[in-house]
This record gives C-alpha cells, sequence and structure tokens, in this order.
C-alpha cells in the first residue's frame, strides 16, 4: 500500500530536514535541560546515596546536606545504645577555605569521619590508602578540584585555614551541589582546624540498622533521645535535600521554563512547517477529497507525518545530546539520561507533533476539492 | 431494477446553481438535463466561461447544485447533505483532470494504487488491480515512475488508469488534452475511449478540443446555462 503520507513527507527533503530539525532541537533542549537538572541533583544527593548509612541525624532544620550545623558530638553514645543500632558514628561537613600556591583561596567542602572505610566514604579513590587520613595532617583531594585548584600531585602541600596539609590521595565523582570540590579528612583534624565552631561538636550522625531492624521504631528512639535534632532516613533526607536546592534557588522553575520554551520552538517550527507543507500540498489534498477520500483521510496523512517527524527527531535530538555529553562532561558538568527521561521526552516530541499537525486540521478540512479543475 | 431512467447510470435534473460572492450573485446554470448511459461517449463542449467545469463538478458530486436532482446507479443523490458526496464520488465516479493531478512522490502505480486504497480496495488486489490498468493505458513498463520523470501524455495517461481502476460506472474527464499537443490528445483521447467502450462505463469529456467530438457518440452544448441541442 503506498504510503502517501511518508513518501510525501520525505519528497521534499529539504522541508524534511527542517521539521526533523525542529523537533530535534527542542529534543535536545530537553534532554540537556533536564539531564543537567538531575546531574546537578544528583551532586546534591550524592554522598547521601553513597553512604553506607540507613539514617541521618541533623541538627534541627538543616536544609539540605551542604548547609550544616554543629551538635554536640557526645550525642553519638546515647544513638549507639539504641537497639536496632549497628553502628553510630559522627560526620563533619563543613566549607572550609584552601590556600591555593598562587596565593588565592577557593572553598572547598570537607567531609570528616573517624573510619571513611566503614561508611563507604569516598566510594571513588584513584590514588592513597583512606586509613592513612587517621594519622596526621592529611587530605585526599577530589579531582573535580583540577579546575579551580590547579592539578596536583601527591605528596604537595595545600593550606587549609592556616594548617599545612599533605595530599595522600585522590578520588573521583565527589563534588557538591554547588560543584565545590570535596576534601576528605580526618574527623578530628576538621574539629581542630576550626575549634571555635567544632570543638567536641559535629554536624551529622550517621546510623546504620542491624539486618531485620524496625527502621520506624529505631528512628522514633532517636528522636526520643534527641529532641532537638531532625531524624531522617538516606532517602528522605536525599528528598530534603534536592528539594531545598530545587524550590530555594528557582532551578526548577528555570529548567521547566527553558524546556517549556524548546518545546515552544519545536511547535513553532514543526507546525510552521507543516503547515506550509499543507499549504503546498493543497492540491494533492483536494485530489485525495476529489477521488473520494475523506478529512479523516487527510488527517490521518498529518497525523502519521508528524509522528514521523517526531520519531526521526527525537532520534536525532538523543543523539546530539549524546553527543553533548563528553563536551559537558568536560566543563564539569554532568548529563544524567534516565529512561525514564528518555520516555518522558519521547511522549513530549510526538504530543509536540501532533499539537502542531492540529494547526493545518482546519486548513485541509475547509479544501474545496473542486480546486482540483482549476489551473 | 437498480438503474432507472431508461437505464441512464447517471440522471441530472433541472441542475441549477447560483454562486453567490458577497453581494453578487452568478447563475451559471439555469436548469440541466442530462444523463449518461454506460458505454456511452459524450462530449461537452461550450464557450469559456459558459458553465462546463461547474455542471462536470455537479454531476461528479464534487459541487452542490443551488437545485436539482441527481440519480447516480440509481441512488438520488441527498445534496442537502454534502457529507455524504465523498462516498458516492468513491463508489461511482472516476474523474481525469486537466492538470493530471498526480502526487508528485508516488510512482505511476503507486498513483494508482493510492487511489484504490481510498475507495476501500487494498492490498494485492489493488496493486494487481493497478497493474491491470497501467497495462491498459500502456505504461506497464513505467509502472516505477515518478510523475516528474513522466511526459504530458504518460502522466495523463496515469490519471485516466487512476480514473479506471476499481471500475467506477462513470468517468467524467475535464479537458483531458488541453494539455497535451494536438497528436498525443488524439492518442489519448482513442484510448479513453476504447478503455471506457470496453469496460461499458459512460464517459462525459468536457472540451474545447474539435477532435474530441469526433471520437463521441453524442454532443451536448451548453449556453447561457442551458444545454442545447
Ligand atoms: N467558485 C466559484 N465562485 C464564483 N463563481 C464561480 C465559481 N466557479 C465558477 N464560477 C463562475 O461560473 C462561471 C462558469 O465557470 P466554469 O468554470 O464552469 O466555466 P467553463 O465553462 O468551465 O469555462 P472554461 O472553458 O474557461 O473552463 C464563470 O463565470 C465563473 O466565473
Ligand atoms: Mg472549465
Amino acid at each position: 500500500m503506498p504510503d502517501l503520507a511518508l513518501k510525501t513527507l520525505v519528497h521534499d527533503k529539504l522541508r524534511f530536514f527542517i521539521t526533523v530539525s525542529g523537533v530535534a532541537f527542542a529534543v535536545t533542549l530537553g534532554f540537556v535541560q533536564v539531564g543537567l537538572f538531575m546531574g546537578l541533583m544528583d551532586n546534591a544527593t550524592v554522598t547521601i546515596r553513597k553512604m553506607d548509612a540507613d539514617i541521618w541525624v541533623t541538627s534541627r532544620n538543616t536544609p539540605n546536606i551542604d548547609f550544616a550545623h554543629a551538635f554536640p558530638e557526645s550525642y553519638v553514645q546515647r544513638v549507639r545504645a539504641v537497639p536496632g543500632v549497628a553502628d553510630a558514628d559522627n560526620l563533619i561537613v563543613w566549607f572550609m577555605n584552601m590556600n591555593l600556591p598562587s596565593g588565592a583561596q577557593e572553598g572547598v567542602e570537607v567531609y570528616a569521619l573517624e573510619d571513611f572505610s566503614k561508611w563507604n566514604i569516598p566510594w571513588n579513590v584513584s590514588e592513597g590508602n583512606l586509613d592513612d587520613l587517621r594519622r596526621g595532617n592529611f587530605v585526599f583531594l577530589d579531582d573535580s578540584g583540577i579546575r579551580r585548584f590547579g592539578p596536583f600531585q601527591l605528596g604537595e602541600y595545600r593550606e587549609i585555614l592556616g594548617r599545612k596539609l599533605r595530599i595522600i590521595g585522590r578520588t573521583q565523582e565527589a563534588e557538591s551541589f554547588t560543584t565545590t570540590p570535596m576534601v576528605f579528612m580526618d574527623y578530628e583534624l576538621a574539629q581542630a582546624l576550626n575549634p571555635d565552631e567544632l570543638q567536641n561538636r559535629t554536624t551529622y550522625m550517621v546510623v546504620r540498622l542491624l539486618p531485620g531492624a524496625d527502621m520506624d521504631a529505631v528512628k522514633a528512639e532517636i528522636a526520643h533521645l534527641l529532641p532537638y535534632n531532625d531524624i531522617y532516613t538516606r532517602d528522605a533526607w536525599a528528598a530534603q535535600s534536592k528539594r531545598y536546592w530545587v524550590e530555594s534557588t528557582g532551578l526548577g522553575l528555570n529548567m521547566y521554563l527553558t524546556v517549556f520554551l524548546g518545546c515552544l520552538v519545536g511547535i513553532v517550527v514543526v507546525a510552521q512547517t507543516l503547515y506550509s507543507s499543507t499549504m503546498e500540498h493543497l492540491r494533492e489534498f483536494g485530489t485525495v477529497k476529489a477521488i473520494g477520500g475523506s478529512n479523516a483521510d487527510i488527517y490521518s496523512i498529518l497525523i502519521k507525518q508528524a509522528s514521523i517527524a517526531a520519531v526521526v527527531g527525537f532520534i536525532l535530538g538523543a543523539a546530539m545530546a549524546y553527543a553533548m555529553r563528553p563536551a559537558i562532561a568536560s566543563i564539569n558538568l554532568k548529563l544524567i539520561i534516565t529512561p525514564e527521561l528518555a520516555v518522558a521526552v519521547f511522549i513530549g516530541s510526538i504530543v509536540m507533533c501532533l499539537a502542531s499537525a492540529l494547526v493545518s486540521f482546519r486548513k485541509v478540512a475547509s479544501i474545496d476539492p473542486a480546486l482540483v479543475f482549476r489551473g | 431494477m437498480k438503474e432507472r431512467n431508461n437505464g441512464a447510470v447517471l440522471d441530472a435534473r433541472e441542475i441549477r446553481k447560483r454562486f453567490t460572492e458577497g453581494k453578487q450573485t452568478v447563475d451559471v446554470l439555469h436548469g440541466v438535463d442530462l444523463s449518461l448511459h454506460r458505454g456511452e461517449i459524450v462530449a461537452l463542449e461550450g464557450p469559456s466561461g459558459s458553465g462546463k467545469t461547474t455542471l462536470l463538478s455537479i454531476l461528479g458530486c464534487i459541487l452542490t447544485p443551488t437545485s436539482g436532482d441527481i440519480t447516480i446507479e440509481g441512488d438520488l443523490v441527498d445534496i442537502a447533505r454534502p457529507a455524504s458526496l465523498p462516498a458516492v464520488r468513491k463508489r461511482s465516479i472516476g474523474f481525469v483532470f486537466q492538470q493530471f493531478n498526480l502526487f508528485p512522490a508516488l510512482t505511476a502505480l503507486e498513483n494508482v494504487e493510492y487511489a484504490l486504497n481510498i475507495k476501500g480496495i487494498k492490498g494485492r488486489e489493488a496493486t494487481e488491480e493497478a497493474t491491470r490498468v497501467l497495462d491498459d493505458v500502456g505504461l506497464g513498463e513505467r509502472a516505477s515512475f515518478l510523475p516528474r520523470d513522466l511526459s504530458g501524455g504518460q502522466k495523463q495517461r496515469v490519471a485516466i488508469a487512476r480514473a479506471l481502476a476499481g471500475r467506477s460506472p462513470i468517468l467524467l474527464a475535464d479537458e483531458p488534452t488541453a494539455n497535451l499537443d494536438s497528436q498525443m490528445g488524439r492518442q489519448i483521447l482513442d484510448l479513453f475511449r476504447d478503455l471506457a467502450v470496453k469496460e461499458d462505463r459512460a464517459l462525459l469529456i468536457v472540451t474545447h478540443d474539435p477532435k474530441v467530438r469526433a471520437i463521441c457518440d453524442r454532443v451536448i452544448e451548453i449556453q447561457d446555462g442551458r444545454l442545447a441541442a
């Protein structure tokens, strides 16, 4: 059966290309915007998800993992005594300044624990031994810092809050939402660097449950023991950290707006090319009607053309977004494309193209088949 | 008996057509009576602007008359309900236009097949029927050509094949030879007539062309919106 819709669509190659490009543009924009957003959200919660902890204890009203306040470190004793708790440790997350060899200062986000290996933090170590951190004025730096601090070698020194610290390890992927690189050091060292605020104090407690322990019961018991702290499950804490950034920064709104604008541009381009294509093929549509075709026959042609443009445009746009990933990675941003996102963008492009086709429906409905007799 | 009116496959009575353009009205047809029988070739002549195309469009159920009755294959066409007309065209009418009106993106064969698909004939059956009529018009060899690769005469043969396909009993042609040179026009007319007669169709050809008159059983003239004998 001859496919009038497909053949007519690809017959005019330039127009087909423009139509598909319009879809591809919107698709790429959707992928990149949402993907970057998801990448940032991923950073915002990466340590929460990687840390081998089931429960997080924070000081009251801590908005997200990066904005910690301190509370007495001795609370950990009470938590360790709660039935069902396998392990509980203090964790300090604190912004500090690092002096660069150039004389400049840059912020780093310090993660400090007594035993890093126990909590699977940092999770991607390329050089160095985590257990050595306990032995003195040492740090692990993350490679994401290279862009800000310049390259570093193990054995070099960096000064943090006035104290010279030796770099004894290198990590990957440890980058916070604010793109501040993470630095890992011993718990007591972090307290010593900032005694005014951290002496005998911690910013979080991470808790691991015994197998089969009742999460709700443990949470309730900790809450009872520590009435001035907030208690979260891992997922709830990650969600809270994300929500903070989405809502307080307008980042979510910004993303939706860009995606919306991308779709708008896509719809305009696709609707415009489909409509002008319809106008150019009026005589053919008139002929379809003259030989007995109904409006529905012509609608189905338009719908099919729009769907083909959507599918081809989606493939092209997805390929472009994929191709952009190395470039995006090179500027230290992460583009996360999940299957759910791909499905959503695909449905979006179909809807966008069908909406564009609707613009032409009225036109073809009004075609007078008598035009086939005119010159 | 299905076909009334002495076996006429198409019967038009008292056809009037008035065009209204803003405040202006033009009365183009003032009561035309006309019938067509199977196997009959009729030429419709008349000066430019006399209403030939208008009448053909009405007979072909593309345009509705302002008043009058049209009976096609024994059924009265419901001119008050334009939505019913495509079905009549689908079932009973094959058109050939001066401008060919082929689908440029489809090959000769596909052009014919597509028309068959619209008429509800699909798949293998459509391909076989399309191949048959293309062979009949002498274009079997060119079945896979796009219209742009065909000459004017070849295009019109495809258009004729398209009208013949599906065995619509009524064939209506509006100046089918006007865009062709005179020798090609003659060939096409002969072919058209032969096929129409062979397959027992009724063929009405609107024309200015005196050659057409020669191949027809009957010539009707339209003047001032009426048929002159
Ligand atoms: N849609 C329309 N609206 C208004 N007037 C129309 C319309 N179609 C045709 N007419 C008028 O009806 C008259 C007959 O037109 P028609 O096209 O039927 O003539 P014709 O005999 O086919 O002429 P030609 O030989 O030049 O093709 C003309 O005066 C034309 O202006
Ligand atoms: Mg005319």
